[in-house]
């Protein structure tokens, strides 16, 4: 495709949002969607930047953690069901930690230096 | 809407004029007016509260029962807006009138501002004072409200399960949530009527006390420590990690002041099941208004960005029961 790329469009639109239109906005509630819509906006391009990386990482760690392969969808139900019958893989402690922290790193990376 | 509430409002208060009335922002599924009345020299401040048009969010409350709770919490000396009307059908929908009163109810200020720095001292306390309060009234006085078949605790754990098979997505870390949770019962107390969404943020405030507590649409018979507990949900602190009971103030005296007023005598350990209850509740919430969104009854960016957040309580769960051990 011709630029701007996927990401510099993501990032146009969020400049506009943020340095044109936000500045404008006095109505508190507008206010408050505009910066969700933001942060919307900024999951998005941290998918797109991280997303493909984190899916292999996880992949390669749910495949080691139930000791098959297979769609990802369908292995992250298998754990679930093995944890709900009380039929957890030893380190699956560990693997909740790493796939959670995966997810907020799109999310909201800020929230993990919450917690020292 | 204006002939009928002008009715109503000469019935109460005698002959005057509706002014300023305005339609507030908020959801779909529950209507915000705000109005006032001027009789005679006085304008009283009043707000509406209606159905909405759209799907009704499930697990709340129908109006008719949230007005008669605020009825009988007031004649019980629990804070809240004085409820003073109910319509059964106001243009086709239920709604009922309260007294509108002044003060802050945006949980991220009363946290933050500077301002609040006073009346946050004096917070823990006053919100234990309003639970005990609440945790007093007479069960017989309430009940329209259904009584648990089983122990609130395992109520609350079937009503989560559901939940999370609704949503037809995997989330393994609710589900270990929910494994420690079922594998670790917590010991029984009497059932209570409980608020159901007891926080800052569903709390009125002005600069000196803690005015009104607010939204009883989740309002069951159940465990008093779900109610001590959900306040202390980390996200309900808005940034304040360091002050667990909201983000405003520590456990220890809030819990003091409960059990001196209730003699119920609640160890801060029995609360932690609950608070891991909490988190594994709002993950959920947040996922099921992401599902809102979703399915088109209520299209909003807030509330599908909360389809991402939901992964906050995911990570708390996991780092309260690996600290717990």
């Amino acid at each position: 495709m011709d630029r701007p790329n996927l990401d510099e469009l993501l990032e146009a639109t969020a400049e506009f949002l943020e340095r044109e239109l936000l500045p404008t906005v006095g109505d508190p509630r507008l206010r408050f969607q505009l910066l969700v819509a933001l942060n919307a906006l900024g999951i998005a391009r941290r998918e797109l930047a991280l997303g493909e990386a984190l899916r292999q990482e996880e992949a390669a760690e749910l495949e080691a953690l139930l000791s098959h392969g297979g769609d990802r969808e369908a292995l992250l139900k298998e754990l679930a069901w093995r944890i709900r019958q009380g039929q957890a893989p030893e380190a699956t402690s560990a693997f909740l930690k790493a796939h959670v922290r995966r997810k907020l790193l799109l999310a909201n990376p800020k929230y993990l230096e919450r917690y020292p | 809407m204006r002939e009928i509430l002008q009715a109503a409002l000469e019935e109460l208060f005698g002959p005057g004029e509706i002014l300023a009335l305005r339609r507030l922002p908020g959801g779909a599924s529950k209507e915000a007016w705000a109005l006032d009345y001027q009789t005679g020299k006085e304008a009283l401040p009043l707000f509406l509260r209606r159905a909405g048009g759209g799907v009704i969010y499930a697990g709340t409350l129908p109006l008719a029962q949230e007005f008669r709770l605020l009825q009988i919490a007031h004649a019980h000396g629990v804070r809240v807006p004085r409820p003073l009307h109910y319509f059964p059908d106001l243009e086709g929908r239920e709604a009922f009138l309260m007294e509108r009163l002044e003060g802050e109810s945006i949980g991220a200020r009363i946290v933050r501002r500077p301002e609040y720095a006073g009346v946050r001292e004096r917070l823990p306390e006053a919100m234990a004072q309003e639970l005990a309060a609440i945790h007093a009234i007479p069960l017989s006085e309430v009940g329209f409200l259904p009584f648990p078949s089983q122990p609130p605790w395992q109520e609350a754990l079937d009503l989560a399960y559901r939940d999370l098979d609704a949503l037809e997505e995997p989330h393994p870390a609710l589900e270990w949530g929910l494994r420690w949770l079922s594998q670790n019962p917590p010991p029984p107390r009497l059932p209570v009527l409980v608020h159901g969404d007891f926080r800052i943020g569903n709390l009125l405030v002005t600069l000196e006390e803690l005015v009104a507590v607010l939204d009883w649409e989740f309002a069951h018979i159940g465990d008093p420590r779900e109610d001590l507990a959900w306040p202390l949900v980390r996200a309900w602190r808005f940034g304040e990690d360091g002050k667990r009971l909201g983000g405003i103030g520590e456990v220890g005296p809030f819990l003091e002041r409960y059990n001196a007023l209730t003699g119920r005598g609640i160890a801060e350990g029995e609360l932690f099941w609950w608070e891991v209850l909490g988190n594994v509740r709002w993950g959920l919430g947040a996922l099921k208004q992401a599902r809102r969104h979703l399915k088109g009854e209520e299209r909003s960016v807030e509330l599908a960005v909360l389809g991402r957040l939901a992964a906050e309580m995911e990570y708390e769960i996991l780092d309260l029961l690996e600290r717990h051990g």
